[in-house]
């Protein structure tokens, strides 16, 4: 029977050939929105690798005017020692521009590069898999100290230890240790490669984490700022909480795929709209065909599963094609996503079209199993 | 091998009631070429498709082969319409989007059998209506005569005891009309088929063995 239907679909396929061109469309879109949503979930399972709550990030623009490395130095110390020194702040770090939920990168090779001193993993509660953090004793060290993330050990050196082994173009930096990965892009976003640096003495900084006890209020935010501004006159300072900052960066991921999920929404209505019509019509300019089928031998049932299997057979035919689409993306590595987010898009994809048309298809199925058989074959 | 006993059949709508057939007991023999004839909108056609059980009776009973039908489900009803019943059509009623030979096995779909003995069977039977050349055509491409040997053998193809014709020369010439009526009376002689067959045509009436008449929905001989 199977052969039998396909073959007569095969025939029809010109007739046929706006609706298995919808379906093929709807697919795609919806191969996308599967795409973006199992890799955002399987990063929102991901654990973020790092504590973000109470912690706040201080910005300030041009702090001091010298390049004197002892006056640099002994101005960022005694900064330092002056906020750590109010009620509630627990911890400082200074670091790079690239703070966690910043929504921008400092990018080598595809590598996010964040410098960050010795307070850093305890501001933010980062993980160490494997050797140390930075401390006073990297002061005097030969080589320049480096710690990278679990993403990028894997990749460079696989289950091998890391720590020791050098990096760089003139292998003149040397890893001391291996942290978690950290997913400072948002929820949604995958941890990536990194490479955390210390800062060299002659830095200007420009960015202060905080961490601050869960008892911080605003006064405290009032007092952080005008110990800063106290310090550095003509700068623009601007606290921000990472709380707020993730909470508008989850934002930002989400637009693409709330915006692709209602063009994804039109389309799928619109091919369910045209699956129920075509085969509404088709109930009714096929009635001879029908009553014919059921004097031949067919029960109501077996027209009811004709009809479904047919709707289900144009399906296939476009999900043939799509998938033929689709599956170039994890074989050509588009956008360095896993291949089994790809994958499991596809499956997702094909299960959805093929419930949309079973679902389309089921009622003008039962229709056409009621028609009598004698008064289909008169109407012909 | 067919009765039927004080059929009845009326049509309802909202605010008219017809009386289609009206106490129509006939009963045929095995091996019978029965034609009812009589003009249109007498009930022929209805009569015919209660015989096919493709319609059933509003009052009165139908034996085939000693087997009562009133009381069969739909998948019983569709089974022995399957196995001992075989239609031909005034206007043919092929499938344009299949060929010749998959018109032909279309019964045999809803019956076990394997592809193989699927395509035996109907290409057999298209040898039986002299269309084993073709086979590979499809129905647009045939002639009315032609169509109309592709629903023969599509009605003989398995092999039923009973085949039901409703005006099956009705939209062909008389050279073509002829031609059916000597296939349908070569089954009938050579195959024992039972037919009835529904006409319009006293010259095809007089070529079978009985002529029922009907008129009004009633049995007039």
């Amino acid at each position: 029977m199977f052969r039998h239907l396909f073959r007569m679909m095969w025939n029809k396929k010109k007739e046929n050939f706006l609706l298995i061109t919808e379906m093929l469309i709807s697919f795609l879109v919806l191969f996308a929105v599967f795409t973006l949503l199992v890799y955002y979930y399987s990063n929102y399972r991901k654990p973020m690798g790092f504590e973000y709550e109470n912690v706040w990030v201080a910005h300030f623009s041009s702090p001091i005017k010298t390049s004197d490395t002892d006056s640099l130095k002994q101005f960022f110390e005694l900064l330092k020692k002056n906020i750590k020194a109010l009620p509630d702040v627990e911890e400082i770090s200074y670091c790079s521009t690239n703070v966690p939920f910043a929504q921008n990168t400092i990018e080598n090779n595809g590598v996010e590069w964040i410098s960050a001193d010795d307070g850093y993993t305890r501001v933010l509660n980062i993980g160490l898999e494997e050797g140390r953090w930075f401390s006073s004793k990297d002061d005097v060290s030969k080589y320049k100290p480096i710690v990278i993330n679990s993403s990028l050990k894997h990749e460079l050196f696989g289950n091998e230890a890391a720590v020791g082994k050098m990096m760089g173009e003139k292998k003149e930096q040397q890893i001391i240790g291996v942290v978690a990965d950290t997913k400072f892009d948002g929820d949604y976003s995958s941890a990536g490669k990194a490479t955390f640096n210390r800062p060299d003495s002659n830095d200007v900084f420009e960015h202060m984490l905080i961490k601050v006890s869960p008892d911080a209020n605003p006064a405290l935010e009032g007092r952080v700022y005008k110990t800063l501004a106290g310090y550095m006159k003509e700068s623009n300072i601007e606290i921000e909480h990472l709380t707020n900052k993730r909470t508008s960066i989850n934002y930002f991921a989400l637009v693409p795929m709330i915006v692709l999920s209602i063009v994804c929404c039109f389309l799928i209505i619109n091919v369910a709209l045209g699956l129920f019509g075509v085969l509404w019509y088709n109930i009714n300019k096929r009635k001879g065909e029908i009553g014919l089928r059921r004097a031949v031998g067919a029960t109501g049932n077996a027209v009811s599963f004709q009809l479904v299997s047919e709707a289900l057979i144009l399906a296939t035919l476009s999900i043939t094609v799509g998938t033929f689409f689709a599956i170039q993306f994890p074989l050509l590595n588009v956008f360095d996503l896993p291949a089994g987010v790809y994958i499991a898009a596809i499956l997702l994809s094909v299960l959805f079209i093929y419930f949309l048309v079973l679902i389309c298809s089921f009622y003008p199925g039962r229709q056409a199993a009621a028609i009598f058989p004698a008064v289909a074959l008169h109407e012909e | 091998m067919i009765q039927l006993q004080n059929v009845e059949k009326v049509y309802r709508t909202d605010t008219v009631e017809t009386m289609a057939l009206n106490n129509i007991s006939l009963s045929i023999a095995k091996g019978e070429f029965l034609s009812i004839m009589g003009p249109s909108g007498c009930g022929k056609s209805t009569l015919l498709n209660i015989m096919g059980l493709l319609d059933s009776p509003t009052k009165g009973g139908i034996r085939i082969d000693e087997q009562k039908t009133e009381q069969l489900s739909d998948k019983a009803l569709a089974g022995f319409r399957n196995k001992k019943l075989g239609f031909i059509f005034q206007s043919y009623h092929l499938i344009n989007d299949l060929n010749v030979l998959d018109n032909v096995e279309l019964p045999l779909l809803y019956r076990k059998s394997s592809a193989k003995e699927r395509r035996d069977l109907a290409t057999e039977a298209l040898g039986k209506v002299g269309l084993s050349n073709r086979v590979k055509h499809f129905p647009t491409q045939l002639s009315g005569g032609q169509k109309q040997r592709v629903a023969i053998a599509r009605a003989i193809v398995g092999q039923p005891e009973i085949i039901l014709a409703d005006e099956p020369t009705g939209n062909l010439d008389s050279a073509m009309g002829n031609e059916i009526m000597d296939i349908l009376l070569q089954l009938n002689k050579n195959e024992g088929t039972t037919i009835v067959m529904v006409t319009h045509d006293e010259h095809m009436a007089r070529k079978t063995h009985r002529l029922v008449r009907l008129f009004d929905g009633s049995q007039v001989i």
